[in-house]
């Protein structure tokens, strides 16, 4: 029952995405996101859609996956639409209805909104399709370094996160054996009303919990056997390193927000 | 015919890059009181067929029939199902949750809506079943050493009183005395009355207990039949990442190299008699 929920939806692949350092994959996204806030117009949004959609399609991942993301926000999206729709002021009156009335500049605001919100999460997106969840807390961690002067605990950070992406898929799987154990003993987890169903998840809780102290006290004990003790002089066994492809990427992006530019700077639509 | 299957598959995650063929097309039978083994390398599938044996898991195509029960029918009732069909995981110790022992172990009678003097009933009679002593009932089951949480967990499917029980790896990770002793605790179950199917990688065990074996491989069933007709197929065995037990390995290797060895023996007593009795007919000498 819990099988097939995947964490962050990363597809395994050998794509020139796929291949591309994390560090610039994560500084691409930021980039790609602001450029988002950049454009001014709808031309602008048009060419930032293309060039995401072109990056799916050179993934070999389905584009529908690319669209699963924006389930979660569909109601912000139409709520900032319907917003912006009745409530931004104009002058030339498209239809009015009593005292809502809808003009042109709030029906061109209210689509321009929407449309930002959807690419701001359809190009984030892209990032956690193309990239195994270790290799970002490994490029997060990288990008932090540097803030490890001002006492920023970027190792330790980033080391608590592979830990806990590591155990998601484990617990859910021990989640999905206790859960079909108590089935088994004729437990019932999807009838009853709200106490009920509350109650029902004590015998699932327990042991998971049980389970996980375990799980953390044993991974302590092995970590400290192999004599880990914090990043400070810790070598890696994947370096990082930054090769043509990132920087083709890299002028990639410059290139797109060179355009976004252009296009607002001739007010083009 | 308590349980049969009917080439039953199974896929996990179907339509993503990790989409995986569990099972492909399984058939099998158990008889009313047999005991049967299934043994497959890790990964074989066996776990996947056991939960389709009480109705944990379903999928399309192929049908699980429990007591004449289609599992896959929409309106099956899975209460009868699981009442019928006790399914031990393996470490079934990581699901204990009550307070004491006598708590966890009335989960499942309580959960079947018991009268509260019958379930009290089957709770003491299950705890003595398994071989533990009463005292334990009000103890904390996270207070009891490894083996006697196992014994707790069995006998919480015990007191639901199945007339036929799923065991998988019930002997994995307990030292040689607890796995003897649970393995003649599970024979006991089984003289009783009970029929049961065991899951195991060991082929001692199941050439000690079974009746039957079926042998998953990569999802199909590679071999069926008596242990001492499976153990005949000891090379094919070897390629899937099992083994036959030693003495089992023995006669068939003296057997290919022409001694008069009878085929199917793979008990130690069996096996010795067999060559004793080969050196005292003057049969053919070794080199």
């Amino acid at each position: 029952m819990l099988k097939g929920v995947t964490i962050g939806q990363f597809f395994p692949g050998d794509s020139l995405i796929h291949r591309l350092d994390p560090r610039t994959k994560l500084l691409a996204t930021i980039a790609l996101i602001a450029i988002v806030f950049v454009s001014q117009g709808f031309a602008g949004f048009l060419l930032i859609a293309a060039f995401v959609l072109a990056c799916c399609a050179s993934t070999g991942i389905h584009l529908k996956f690319l669209f699963r993301g924006l389930k979660p926000i569909l109601f912000i999206v139409l709520f900032t639409f319907a917003l912006n729709l009745f409530f931004q002021s104009g002058t030339t009156v498209l239809l009015q209805l009593g005292p809502v009335k809808i003009t042109a500049e709030g029906l061109r605001m209210a689509s321009f909104m929407a449309v930002r919100l959807i690419l701001l999460v359809v190009s984030s997106q892209l990032l956690t399709l193309t990239t195994s969840p270790i290799a970002l807390t490994d490029g997060l961690e990288s990008l932090f370094r540097p803030l490890e002067v001002v006492k920023f605990p970027a190792h330790e950070i980033a080391m608590m996160m592979s830990i806990a992406l590591r155990f998601i898929p484990t617990l859910m799987d021990e989640a999905d054996k206790i859960m079909k154990a108590q089935k088994a003993r004729g437990a019932d987890f999807e009838t009853g009303n709200l106490l009920q169903r509350a109650k029902a998840m004590v015998p699932l809780l327990v042991p998971l919990f049980v389970g996980a102290f375990r799980r953390a006290e044993e991974l302590a004990l092995a970590m400290d056997a192999r004599c880990y003790r914090g990043g400070a002089g810790r070598t890696r066994m994947h370096q990082l390193r930054f090769k043509g492809i990132d920087a083709l990427a890299a002028l990639a992006v410059l290139a797109l927000l060179a355009a976004v530019i252009a296009l607002n700077a001739f007010h083009v639509w | 015919m308590p349980i049969e299957v009917k080439n039953l598959v199974h896929v996990y995650m179907p339509g993503t890059p990790f989409e995986a063929h569990a099972l492909k097309g399984v058939s099998l039978a158990v008889r009313d009181g047999e005991f049967v083994g299934i043994i497959g390398h890790t990964g074989s599938g066996k776990s996947t067929l056991i939960s389709h044996l009480n109705g944990l898991e379903k999928s399309e195509p192929g049908a699980v029939f429990v007591n004449g029960m289609d599992l896959g029918d929409k309106g099956a009732d899975l209460i009868a199902v699981r009442r019928a069909v006790g399914l031990v995981f393996q470490y079934p110790e990581y699901q204990l949750f009550e307070e004491t022992v006598a708590k966890d172990v009335a989960f499942g009678p309580s959960n079947l809506k018991l009268p509260a003097e019958e379930i009290e009933r089957r709770v003491s009679e299950a705890i003595l079943r398994v071989g533990l002593d009463p005292s334990v009932s009000d103890k904390s089951p996270f207070e009891l050493s490894g083996g006697q949480k196992r014994r707790v967990a069995i006998a919480g499917v015990l007191a639901m009183q199945p007339s036929i029980l799923i065991l998988d790896e019930p002997a994995a990770g307990l030292d040689p005395a607890g796995r003897r002793e649970m393995l003649s605790l599970i024979r006991n179950i089984h003289d009783s009355g009970t029929t049961v199917v065991m899951v195991s990688h060991s082929m001692d065990d199941v050439g000690r207990c079974c009746d039957r074996l079926f042998v998953l491989n990569r999802g199909e069933i590679a071999f069926s039949g008596t242990p001492a007709e499976v153990f005949l197929h000891d090379e094919a065995l070897h390629g899937m990442g099992l083994d036959v037990p030693e003495c089992a390995k023995l006669a068939n290797r003296l057997r290919r190299e022409g001694f008069d060895i009878p085929e199917g023996l793979f008990r130690e007593e069996e096996v010795c008699a067999a060559i004793l009795n080969h050196l005292g007919k003057g049969g053919k000498q070794p080199c």
